[in-house]
């Protein structure tokens, strides 16, 4: 069969997701609410509760749900009409338990990348080359079974990649994975939106992470928009400096007062301070105060935001 | 296809203008994709012979082909036994007609379904895979129509064959070529229609059990205690003189089912005489019976893939 | 106040050990359990509670054994991680018998505290069945509170949570802590740990790893030398300076930063503000690269 040439063709540039005015309704259930929301190419990390709305946002997003009202684009796709070559161009990774544990992950990623209509040749070398490049070397031929988490997580991403995807949607990919295995997992998905070329929509409860590989965050709760911002702008820096020196703070402290700046002191005999940023002379004035006393000085960061604020500042 | 692309990382140590041929070290990194994307058609086809592959245990570790195999053995060797038998003895007819085979093997037949109708569905629904399919690009009903076709392909195959390794045992023993054709014909078609019906019933019990083992003792029953109860209440009514209800109790076993329509349709030989449909009320009814259990068991089938897909 | 010691503590299932003598003090305040998965902490927290015995050493509460020792569930409140809840029954039917269960003189005062403690007394008129998950975690932590505990025992509490659940259960348990109880909760994500957790304990393979402020943890891995970032007016000069002054065994000069390694922790930060005013050069940022609570876990476990 010819390759379906009458399917849409995704556009080339703006940003890779747009939402307007979309809602979703299940009977007496909103799912989502009058959202509307642009997420731009790279890595968008979506936050929010748990519940209807992350699903739902998903298949709409994938073109297997109509929205109620509004609409979705994807890559320039209608999300509502364009289903079909949605799914040519988007891959998924689920968060659920969705491996069959009787065939290897060679099997599964080739014989996936056929259901995205790749031809056998091209299905067998992309699967080849996605299992390395997310990281299963010998293991790939051994059955999916005996897999650890680490590693099936591995093969989800890999049959979300095979058929080279413009944009991926990722389900909490982190989920389960220990710490090495979180930090492996957010490595390769910030290689995914830098060097593969490919735009990630990252789904995850942990703010740590996405503020390590997002560029822009979108927070949605009770299916309704509540922030969407760049990375950069919420994790700005603040306007302070914390200062951490080994001893005599309470002197340090002292002569930084004398010279004028405000700082603040959490409590008494704590090593660890904090000093109003008027100007760069401030930095000045603390090597120095450190210098002079012979105390050393383990830090002197700039404090920057964290995108838990978001959580705080919105109403309870 | 327009340059959609965005612009891949620079290849690594390419080497600058002037390198000699032959130095060089290649860009392994992410390949983007610019091949020929196969639509829903080929898709579900490539879906289908994977299930029709799937079933005879082809592409699966060993132990997945021995049930399917040994059934193709029992259901093939009878008919070479039999041609052996009519090249040797003679004879106008063989022992048995190309449609009364389907009837006379229902056994192998029915564990052949009860095996291969949860390969082709429960695995799938029992470890969740579905939104793997539907996050690509076809269609939920697609899914489902792969894995029909290619279940009615595959049990179809062990209907064929063995009817067709009958006519070559007719045509050598130099039977009558027209006549043979025609019952062979004719049973191809009664295949055909008991493959349909066998594997909407297989898989819409088989997608209703998911748990490992359960559907296939679930559909070797179901076809089993259907059958017997069938034939006692073919019995019961015939002791009754009920001859009527005697015929249309048949209608509820799909193997009697096929036969009262072969004996109907094609004026094929009945297995029992005595419970074959005579006119065409009772044969009204077994077309309507058929119809109505396929769109049933079809209809199921798709219910049950309406809510799945936890996607 | 309350304090959990244990002392050589093993648990063992035939030749899998769970739990390798393991010894420490959980004291008031919030103590953060960390390990992989599979390291032995609901294994940990299931022998501090009292519903399994240890193999072989002992935990004690405030002086008293805590196996088979019925007295000390008046003092324990246990929040497992199983999920599983009786559905039928509205939330304050549910707080309500626990706190009978527990023989309290005013079983209804228990658990309406309870129940607002957790922010959960609008809805404790409906069947638990149609709680959420996040309402459904709330009342596994009133029916752990309902008797007033001195200490509390959460097993992953934070588990599937999403940013805002976790922030009110982070309050909650400061809350808690600011009280004068002992509260210690298991987690294998350490940001959440980082965040709230005033010491830490952790737990690699079933041993003791560490114990303490992750920070003040890192400055005991002396095997390891620190890393250090630096931000400043004059890198190249700051870093040559440093080198000369023997501070730091390795400068590497990185876009807008300086990666400083240094074996010798005390020496170098007490040098560095002196050799930065020597050379002229004005420190901008000066962070240690090493001290995550991520990167002292992971050390910890490639032990």
């Amino acid at each position: 069969m010819s390759p379906s040439a009458s399917e849409p063709v995704p556009t080339g540039s703006g940003p890779a997701i747009v939402a307007r005015g979309l809602t979703k309704r299940f009977g007496k259930v909103t799912a989502l609410s009058d959202l509307t929301v642009e997420m731009p190419t790279g890595v968008v990390g979506l936050v929010g509760a748990n519940g209807a709305g992350k699903s739902t946002l998903i298949k709409i997003l994938l073109g297997l749900l109509p929205p109620t009202s509004g609409e979705a684009r994807i890559l320039g796709l209608d999300a509502a009409t364009d289903g079909l070559a949605i799914r040519q161009v988007v891959g998924y990774m689920p968060e659920s338990d969705c491996l069959p544990p009787d065939v290897s992950a060679t099997e599964l990623v080739v014989h996936l990348a056929r259901m995205s209509g790749l031809p056998g040749t091209a299905a067998r070398e992309r699967a080849a080359d996605t299992l390395r490049h997310v990281g299963l070397y010998e293991e790939r031929y051994r059955p999916i079974g005996g897999y650890s988490t680490g590693m099936k997580q591995r093969v989800k991403l890999a049959q979300a990649l095979v058929h080279d995807p413009r944009l991926v949607l990722l389900d909490e990919p982190t989920n389960g994975l220990d710490p090495a295995g979180r930090d492996e997992m957010l490595e390769l998905i910030r290689r995914i939106g830098t060097e593969f070329g490919i735009s990630v929509l990252v789904t995850s409860h942990l703010l740590g992470e996405l503020e390590r590989i997002a560029d822009h965050v979108v927070v949605i709760e009770s299916g309704v928009l509540q922030r969407s911002t760049s990375t950069a702008e919420a994790t700005a820096l603040s306007g302070s400096v914390l200062v951490e020196v080994t001893d005599r703070a309470a002197d340090v402290v002292a002569r930084l007062r004398a010279s004028g700046a405000q700082v603040e002191v959490p409590d008494d005999g704590a090593t660890t301070f904090a000093v109003d940023l008027a100007d760069e002379a401030v930095l000045d004035a603390v090597a120095a105060a450190a210098a002079d006393l012979g105390v050393g000085l383990v830090r002197m960061q700039r404090r920057r935001h964290h995108l838990t604020e978001l959580f705080r500042e919105a109403a309870r | 296809m327009s340059d959609l692309q965005p612009a891949a990382a620079p290849a690594p140590g390419a080497p600058a203008g002037g390198a000699p041929a032959g130095d060089v070290i290649h860009d392994i990194g992410f390949r983007h994709y610019d091949g020929p994307r196969y639509g829903r058609g080929w898709i579900v086809r490539s879906l289908l012979v994977d299930t029709v592959r799937g079933v005879f245990g082809l592409g699966r570790p060993a132990r997945s082909k021995v049930m399917p195999w040994a059934l193709v053995a029992i259901l093939a060797v009878p008919p070479i036994i039999i041609g052996l038998i009519v090249l040797l003895v003679g004879g106008d007819d063989p022992p048995i007609t190309y449609t009364q085979f389907l009837y006379q093997f229902n056994v192998p037949i029915s564990l052949f379904v009860a095996g291969a109708a949860p390969y082709a569905v429960s695995r799938d629904l029992r470890h969740g895979v579905l939104p793997l399919y539907l996050s690509r690009p076809l269609v939920r009903t697609d899914y489902v129509a792969a894995r029909y076709g290619g279940l009615v392909l595959a049990v179809f195959a062990i209907l064929a064959v063995p009817q067709t390794l009958l006519l070559i045992a007719a045509l050598l023993a130099k039977l009558d070529v027209g006549a043979q054709l025609v019952g062979w014909a004719g049973g191809l078609a009664m295949s055909a229609l008991l493959a349909l019906l066998l594997s909407a019933v297989g898989l819409a019990i088989a997608a209703f059990t998911p748990r490992r083992g359960l559907g296939v003792a679930a559909i070797i029953t179901v076809l089993i205690v259907v059958q017997g109860f069938s034939f006692a209440l073919s019995g019961l009514a015939y002791g009754q003189d009920a001859e009527g209800l005697a015929v249309l109790a048949g209608a509820l076993d799909p193997y009697r089912l096929i036969d009262g329509l072969a004996v109907w349709l094609l004026g094929a030989d009945p297995v029992i005489p005595d419970f074959a449909p005579t006119d065409a009320g009772q044969g009204a009814v077994f077309v309507l019976v058929y119809v109505v259990a396929l769109a049933a068991f079809g209809g199921l089938l798709l219910q049950r893939y309406r809510k799945a897909g936890r996607l | 106040m309350s304090t959990i010691v244990l002392d050589g503590v093993s648990r063992w299932y035939g030749n899998v050990v769970a739990v390798n003598d393991v010894t420490m003090t959980v004291g008031p305040g919030i103590t953060g359990l960390l390990g992989p998965n599979g390291a032995g902490k609901s294994t940990l927290i299931s022998m501090m509670g009292g519903f399994l015995a240890p193999s072989a050493g002992t935990v004690r509460l405030d002086g008293g054994e805590v196996w088979r020792n019925p007295e000390i569930y008046r003092r324990v409140g246990l929040v497992p991680e199983a999920e599983a809840m009786y559905d039928m029954v509205t939330g304050w039917q549910f707080l309500l018998a626990n706190a009978r269960l527990h023989g309290l003189a005013d079983p209804g005062a228990a658990a309406r505290r309870a129940l607002e403690t957790v922010d959960m007394l609008e809805p404790a008129d409906r069947p638990i069945s149609t709680y959420s998950k996040g309402m459904k975690q709330r009342v596994k932590m009133a029916t752990a509170l309902v008797h007033d505990p001195a200490v509390l025992l959460l097993d992953e509490p934070f588990n599937g949570m999403d940013p805002r659940q976790r922030l009110h259960l982070m309050d909650l348990l400061r809350r808690l802590a600011a009280e004068g109880r002992t509260v210690l909760f298991s987690s294998h994500i350490l940001e959440e740990v980082e965040q709230v957790a005033d010491t830490i304990e952790v737990l690699v393979a079933g041993r003791h790893a560490a114990s303490g402020d992750f920070r003040r943890i890192r400055r005991l891995m002396t095997e390891r030398p620190h890393q250090y970032t630096i931000a400043s007016s004059d890198d190249r000069r700051l870093a040559a300076a440093l080198v000369a002054a023997g501070a730091a065994d390795g400068v590497t000069l990185q876009g807008g930063s300086l990666a400083v390694q240094t074996s010798d922790w005390g020496r170098f930060v007490h040098a560095l503000p002196q050799v930065a005013r020597q050379s002229g050069v004005r420190l901008l940022d000066v962070s240690p690269a090493d001290e995550s609570l991520e990167s002292v876990f992971a050390y910890l476990v490639a032990r």
